[in-house]
């Protein structure tokens, strides 16, 4: 093994500008891939750590569980049963309706328990306190929006109490025009900060209060914790057993990690296009240099040389110029995707602006891992060794005889 | 080793042209004899040299090498007796340029390990460099050394695997007669001391008749 290579390094080494040339082919095709599917890993290494950042990994979003048709309510029970699942902290359960006033204003309403503060740590008081706890209370408080429209369109504040009931929804669930006749009468406590998301459209009531009101049995959802992120998975997956339909951040992550994994392969593919440049160039070096040599192969034949042995003396030398490659290519892919790092970020920042921008900023926006660096030296060497196999087996095919008469 | 051919024929065809390259030959050649075929251009005396040493097929016949008929439709079997009982010695020395001498003299021994370590495969490489008394030239490129000096390292190469036969076509056609007389001498020093089995092909009729027996070819037929 090691003569065979020596050989093949020494044949290699009478043409040293000829096997630079097609090493330096080989390698820039595999340092566009490497550039590009780190730039594709880098982006999905970002995007996860944004995730991150903006969700609390160890919270498991539930709600009803749909199957086949069928519907699985989030139950007492179910609560129960969640609740002493190992790792599991606590459940925050809550109820959600439509209610509208007396002047048709619409609102959804969430009756929830003190944990459900403890999950929604971004949701503060612009004004006024947040009801009592403890005991039965018509005390709510209401999100930013709501309570700009209540204000706006009914001139209730802080203090002031209003009448309203449920809307009723029909048989594909759209909000109808009729509501229920039961009545609640809220007092307004709070009024929350803007948090941009679903809260701003949502008043908050103790939960009893709002249960007592929709009469309902089961819950609209729940948000159970869990003491480390490692566990969120498997608690999921449990909850997902009892028939419930869990979602957590991770499962968002899972599916960036699996569309920004797609889409870095398609593009590794399509620069990988320009290996088949790097590819026929071996073949073509391989096909000259099996012609230049016909005389010696048919020499070595007569010699004792084996079709098999021929093959594999001219693939020793694919395999070299593939292990250059690669390394090469490795080198050249990890200066490129610094290249990309460097021209590409400050583009990429500017043009996604905003909070996206902002997170690009601090790290870089390619990132290249060892499985790619391993990758781009297989590939370097799968390709020159399948380039290889025509002109060896060509090289091996040659009639002894007629090789040598080759002047 | 015997050596023997029997109704050894071999046609080529150039188009519909018929091309009679050996036309029945009949050879019987002893244990450790030397036989030096002579004729004409196009008689037939390489193709003769090619087929005996399994390069070629013949169209008709049969050879026997050590008493073994030769399969030649077994590729691996031609492969494995070209190893064991042949060494090639050509017109054109023919030594792989990317070599040193004692490296293409190894080279055969590559194919045809036969259990020998590398060491021990640079070692009877330098003692058959000895033999042709070249091994201070051991480390020199073929570029670097002269005709008579490349041929006694084909020599010495052909004998790499200690075969028993030893086929020569004209192994002074490119030398001037002083250094082909050189070669002529080591062949026949092969033949004597380490009873090598030598078939040689020239056109020097009076060397040759030193050597051992002589035998004229003409359109294929041995006269
Ligand atoms: N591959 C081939 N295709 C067609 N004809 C061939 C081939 N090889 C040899 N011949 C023919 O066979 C005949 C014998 O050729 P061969 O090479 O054996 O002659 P030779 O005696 O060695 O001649 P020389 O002394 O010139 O080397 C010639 O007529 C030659 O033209
Ligand atoms: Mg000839």
């Amino acid at each position: 093994m090691k003569e065979l290579f020596s050989l093949a390094s020494r044949q290699l080494g009478r043409k040293k500008l000829r096997v630079f040339l097609i090493v330096l082919g080989i390698a820039i095709g595999i340092a566009a891939v490497i550039g590009v599917t780190s730039l594709g890993e880098g982006i999905r290494v970002q995007a996860v750590e944004q995730i991150k950042a903006q969700h609390d990994l160890t919270t498991i979003d539930v709600s009803a569980g749909v199957e086949a048709g069928s519907v699985t309510l989030i139950t007492d029970s179910k609560l129960r049963a969640i609740e002493k699942e190992e790792h599991v902290l606590f459940v925050a359960s809550y109820v959600k309706d439509m209610y509208v006033t007396q002047n048709k204003t619409a609102f959804w309403l969430k009756g929830n328990t003190p944990e459900y503060r403890q999950i929604h740590r971004n949701l503060q008081l612009e004004r006024g306190n947040w009801f009592d706890e403890e005991k039965e209370s018509n005390e709510i408080v209401l999100g930013y929006d709501v309570a700009k429209r209540l204000a706006a369109i009914e001139d209730l504040g802080i203090g002031d109490e209003f009448v309203a009931k449920i809307r009723l929804y029909d048989e594909d669930s759209r909000p109808m025009d009729k509501t229920r006749d039961k009545t609640a009468v809220f007092k307004i406590v709070g009024i929350l900060k803007s948090t941009g998301g679903e809260h701003d459209d949502e008043a908050l009531v103790e939960i009893a209060t709002a249960r007592e009101m929709d009469e309902k049995d089961a819950y609209d959802g729940a948000f159970v914790k869990v003491d480390d992120p490692a566990f969120a998975a498997s608690v999921g997956d449990k909850i997902e057993g009892l028939g419930l339909s869990a979602r957590s951040a991770q499962d968002v992550i899972d599916e960036v990690n699996k569309l920004m994994v797609a889409v870095t392969i398609v593009f590794g593919v399509f620069s990988g296009f320009s290996l088949v440049v790097g590819a026929l160039m071996v073949v073509n070096t391989m096909i000259i240099s099996v012609y230049e040599r016909t005389k010696e192969i048919g020499l070595s034949k007569a010699l004792g040389a084996s079709d098999f042995d021929i093959m594999k003396m001219f693939l020793a030398e694919c395999v070299i110029i593939g292990v250059i490659g690669g390394i090469l290519g490795d080198l050249l892919g990890i200066g490129f995707s610094m290249l990309i790092d460097l021209v590409g970020k400050p583009f990429l920042v500017s043009a996604l602006g905003g909070e996206l921008g902002a997170g690009l900023q601090t790290g870089s926006i390619t990132v290249v891992t060892p499985e790619i660096l391993a990758a781009g030296f297989a590939i370097s060497l799968v390709l020159s060794i399948v380039s290889g196999l025509y002109p060896a087996r060509r090289a091996a095919r040659l009639n002894p005889l007629d090789a040598l008469r080759q002047i | 080793m015997t050596v023997e051919t029997r109704d050894l024929t071999k046609y080529y065809w150039m188009g519909k042209e018929k091309v009679v390259a050996l036309d029945g030959v009949d050879l019987k050649m002893e244990e450790g004899a030397f036989i030096s075929v002579v004729g004409p251009s196009g008689s037939g005396k390489s193709t003769l040299l090619n087929v005996i040493g399994c390069l070629d097929a013949p169209t008709k016949g049969e050879v026997y090498l050590a008493g073994w008929r030769v399969d030649y439709r077994n590729k691996q079997s031609l492969v494995r007796l070209r190893r064991k009982f042949v060494g090639f010695v050509f017109q054109t020395f023919n030594l792989i340029p990317a070599l040193n001498a004692v490296e293409n003299v190894e080279y055969p021994m590559y194919f045809n390990k036969a259990g020998r370590s590398k060491s021990e495969r640079r070692e009877s490489a330098m003692k058959l460099l000895e033999l042709v008394r070249l091994e201070k030239r051991a480390n020199h490129l073929p570029s670097e050394l002269s005709g008579g000096e490349l041929q006694r390292i084909a020599v010495a190469r052909a004998l790499a695997n200690d075969p028993k036969l030893i086929l020569a076509d004209e192994p002074t056609g490119n030398l001037d007669s002083q250094t082909g007389k050189s070669i002529l001498n080591l062949l026949k020093r092969l033949n004597e001391e380490e009873g090598k089995n030598i078939i040689m092909v020239t056109h020097d009729l009076e060397s040759a008749k030193k050597m051992g027996k002589v035998i004229r070819i003409l359109d294929g037929r041995i006269q």
